[in-house]
């Protein structure tokens, strides 16, 4: 065979090859598909990290309607509907793109390429734009829903983590664990508009390079309140949880908490901000109107959430097995809940009716269902491969790790 | 006709042009589609090199409920006459790690197998000044110790675990009238038995049963680790020095032996331990020498100031006589995020004596931001002892701990003891000390 004619067979090889994967994408038009879901309100949105897909439960028969797959190594990390209902969105972290489901039919209607390990994500109190935080790439995406495509990218940030909006849905507050600043967006404009500096290293800092210097653990998160006045973002390598007023967006207040604080939860009332320790395993509860903490109590190790239902706080001690309770009227521990044995438990989602949690359990591929009252366990198995979050539209307890 | 043949040849025309035309078209989509190909597959080569990631399928093993009908065939789901089994079984998994990721997991994966060492090593000098009284010995003298304990910990079975103590401890303790039969200033010393000897202070087993409610532990153990666990005033390394603001005196147990610690502990407001121990390794026996300990502990937050522990206990101890008990409280609260108030009491029978032993101490521990550095802490306590001899002791102790790194600290301590024995001119003493701790 002559040079010419193997050029001239391998050419649409090639072709053929590289066009295959974009031909096996299973994105479609959800307009000619069977609808599956007709009330998103009532679905659990479960995300599965090793199966690569996004599976939805029905809260009233605990049974999975479907799930989406979104490709091979994927591996989504946090999942998100939109206020209608409409949509349900992901980053998936190893493709370093988003994914956009349309939740009536549970189709994938679109992948937007995105920057570098895509986790944590937030819906504008209008819906109109889902920002995608990026922490390899230290941006953050602007997805624009109406378009369904990545209109601005974000730069400047180190490691976002966790998106909130104000209610007004003007500003954005990214957490940066690489840093010890919260990054301002202005929404209107996308543009990084401020780093909001929430604590300094301590001088003594510099004898303790193998501490500081070995790895930040800056902030995860910035938590905001009913009224949206006060943010609170907890810095891990700081020890505190800097209040910052959102209307001067400046740090109104350092408390200081317990070692390697993750990030603060608000209790559902407001009043309570409860920030968890991962340093020294305990959990301090910070009243919101004094500003002060008002109990700091032992939980368990590798905490990693914390939901309200039933006048209690349900603290998720990832590597062991339990859920620590927390009686939200006296602020007195009140027992925990063994789900199980060597399992490493996620994260959680409560229902808007505050009655139960949905908790994903990675290691035995389950989702469980808790009722906050009786504290009744019931597992919920084969939900799709190490469920890593859950999801329940306007849930007050929708978060990741 | 003619516009009619017209048309018919411009639409011919058109036709022809346009499927002339089609192979370009087509053949430029299919260059556009192409190059786009190529840009993506480009951006995804960059996407690897920055991340360097395994595509490789993970494995890993997973615990799984499989049922098993009566002819042994193994089904996913319940069929009928099948039994539930629990298995273990490989599954492989689409999840792409880095190469970072993967060595962090071997390396926790490798840590979490060995036995694992901990260091922790303190230095503490003392200064002795007596101001009240006739001059003893002590009056001038500097005193200094060092200890080194040396912990193995290594996990045997789920929740079950070996931990062993190793210490090392020399130098020259107040020995001479400082402290006589009353207390120590300084917590080290009281453990100090052998000069320049490794001891085993302790080496036991623990596990824990029903949904880890229940702690037990067994072997050589020191039940003052169990009990009487005050949160501003129980640790000799990084709080007071006194021995009588570490333990309460009324406890009265001098060495570590065999013996057992049940902690009930459902992490709710109550919890319960149970302990018993060899009280004195001349014993031949251990219901020669034992020595019971019984604690309830109550956890408040009254006023929503913040957590407090509430402790009863009551101990008997058989090692002498027929036996000699005491009982004692233990408080802590706090008052506000960084200060804790804490306070003790305890009374203990005496030999041949009807009268009891009464020790009681308070005082106040400053910390969580309350000091030149985050993570520095404070205090100041009081301790007296009434003793069924009719003597007694009073202690006033300061301290201010820096931390200077996670691993180091650096403290200063200030004591003021004033001793009294019966029918004698009483003494008192400024014990001015520093302690350098390292945790390891």
């Amino acid at each position: 065979m002559t040079k010419l004619k193997k050029l001239l067979l391998a050419c649409p090889l090639l072709v053929l090859v590289m066009a295959a994967p974009a031909v096996a994408t299973p994105m479609s038009d959800p307009g000619d598909k069977e609808i599956k879901i007709t009330d998103p309100s009532k679905v659990v949105v479960i995300v599965n990290r090793d199966s690569n897909d996004i599976a939805f439960l029905d809260v009233e028969t605990n049974k999975i309607i479907g799930s989406v797959f979104l490709g091979r190594n994927v591996n989504p990390h946090m999942a998100m509907m939109s206020r209608d209902g409409r949509w349900v969105v992901t980053g998936g972290t190893r493709a370093n793109k988003a994914y956009i489901i349309d939740v009536a039919t549970l189709t994938l209607v679109k992948e937007i390429p995105v920057d570098f390990a895509p986790e944590h994500l937030a819906f504008s109190p209008d819906g109109r734009y889902y920002y995608q935080g990026n922490p390899d790439g230290d941006s953050v995406s602007v997805i624009d829903m109406a378009s369904l495509t990545e209109i601005k990218r974000i730069r400047g940030f180190a490691e976002p983590l966790n998106i909130t909006f104000t209610p007004d849905g003007t500003k954005a507050y990214v957490g940066n664990y690489g840093a010890h600043w919260v990054g301002v967006i202005d929404v209107t404009r996308h543009e990084l508009l401020k780093k909001i500096h929430v604590g300094t290293v301590p001088g003594i800092a510099a004898l303790d390079p193998e501490r500081y210097l070995g790895e930040i653990k800056g902030i995860s998160n910035v938590s905001i309140g009913n009224d949206g006045r006060y943010l609170y973002a907890a810095d891990g390598d700081l020890g505190i949880v800097g209040v910052i007023d959102s209307r001067e967006d400046k740090v109104v207040k350092t408390i200081r908490v317990g070692a390697d604080p993750w990030r603060a939860y608000m209790s559902h009332g407001g009043r309570y901000a409860v920030v968890a320790n991962n340093g020294d395993e305990t959990v301090s509860f910070i009243d919101t109107e004094k500003n002060e903490v008002v109990a700091t109590l032992e939980s368990g190790p590798d905490m990693m959430g914390i939901n309200f239902a039933a006048h209690k706080a349900f603290v998720i001690s990832s590597s062991s097995g339990f859920l620590y309770v927390y009686d939200m009227e006296t602020l007195k521990p009140a027992g925990r809940i063994k789900i199980g044995t060597n399992l490493q438990i996620e994260t959680a989602t409560t229902d808007t009716a505050e009655q139960k949690l949905y908790l994903a359990s990675s290691t035995d591929n389950s989702v469980y269902v808790i009722d906050a009252a009786s504290e009744e366990v019931t597992r919920v198995p084969n939900v799709g491969l190490y469920p890593w979050g859950t999801h329940i539209l306007s849930s007050k307890d929708n978060y990741c790790h | 006709m003619t516009h009619t043949h017209t048309s018919k040849c411009r639409l011919g025309t058109s036709v022809l042009l346009a499927a002339l035309a089609l192979p370009q078209v087509v053949q430029a989509q299919s260059d556009e589609a192409l190059l786009q190909r190529i840009d993506a597959l480009e951006q995804r080569l960059i996407e690897l090199e920055t991340t360097t990631v395994l595509s490789d399928p993970e494995t890993s093993v997973k615990r799984i409920e499989v049922f098993i009908d009566a002819n042994g065939i193994e089904h996913d789901t319940q069929v009928p006459g099948s039994q539930r089994v629990v298995t273990y079984q490989r599954q492989r998994v689409f999840r792409r790690q880095t190469i970072n990721e993967k060595i962090e997991e071997a390396l926790a994966d490798a840590e979490s197998r060995n036995v694992q060492l901990g260091v922790d090593a303190a230095i503490v000098m003392q200064n002795v000044q007596q101001n009240r009284g006739q001059t003893q010995g002590a009056d001038g003298s500097t005193y200094q110790l060092a200890s080194t304990d040396l912990y193995f910990t290594a996990g045997l079975a789920q929740y079950t675990m070996f931990f062993a103590d190793i210490v090392g401890l020399s130098g020259t303790p107040q020995g001479d009238g400082t402290d006589g039969e009353l207390a120590q200033t300084n917590g080290y010393g009281a453990r100090l038995t052998q000069q320049n000897d490794l001891s085993l202070r302790e080496a036991w087993l623990m596990t824990q049963l029903w949904d880890q409610q229940l702690s037990l532990t067994i072997g050589r153990v020191d039940l003052t680790n169990y009990f009487d666990n005050n949160a501003a005033a129980n640790d000799e390394t990084s709080q007071f020095l006194s021995d009588s603001l570490v333990n309460n005196p009324a406890l009265g147990l001098a060495e570590n032996g065999a013996g057992m610690a049940l902690v009930y502990d459902p992490k709710g407001a109550f919890s319960a331990r149970l302990g018993y121990q060899q009280s004195t390794d001349a014993a031949t026996n251990l219901s020669d020498s034992l020595y019971q300990l019984v604690e309830i502990v109550y956890r408040a937050n009254p006023l929503r100031m913040g957590e407090g522990n509430y402790r009863l206990w009551y101990r008997q101890d058989n090692t002498i006589g027929g036996g000699l008990s005491a009982h004692g409280l233990s408080f802590d609260q706090k008052l506000s995020a960084g200060i804790t108030a804490f306070t003790r009491y305890g009374n203990n029978e005496v030999e041949g004596n009807s009268e009891n032993d009464i020790h009681y101490s308070a005082g106040v521990q400053f910390a969580n931001g309350l000091g030149f550095n985050p993570e520095d802490a404070w205090g100041i306590g009081y301790s007296g002892s009434d003793l069924a001899d009719k003597s007694n002791e009073r202690l006033v102790e300061g301290y201010y701990n820096l931390r200077i790194a996670e691993k180091l600290q650096l403290s200063f301590h200030l004591a003021y003891l004033t001793e009294k024995a019966a029918a004698a001119e009483a003494v008192s003493y400024l014990v001015p000390g520093t302690r350098l701790q390292a945790s390891f």
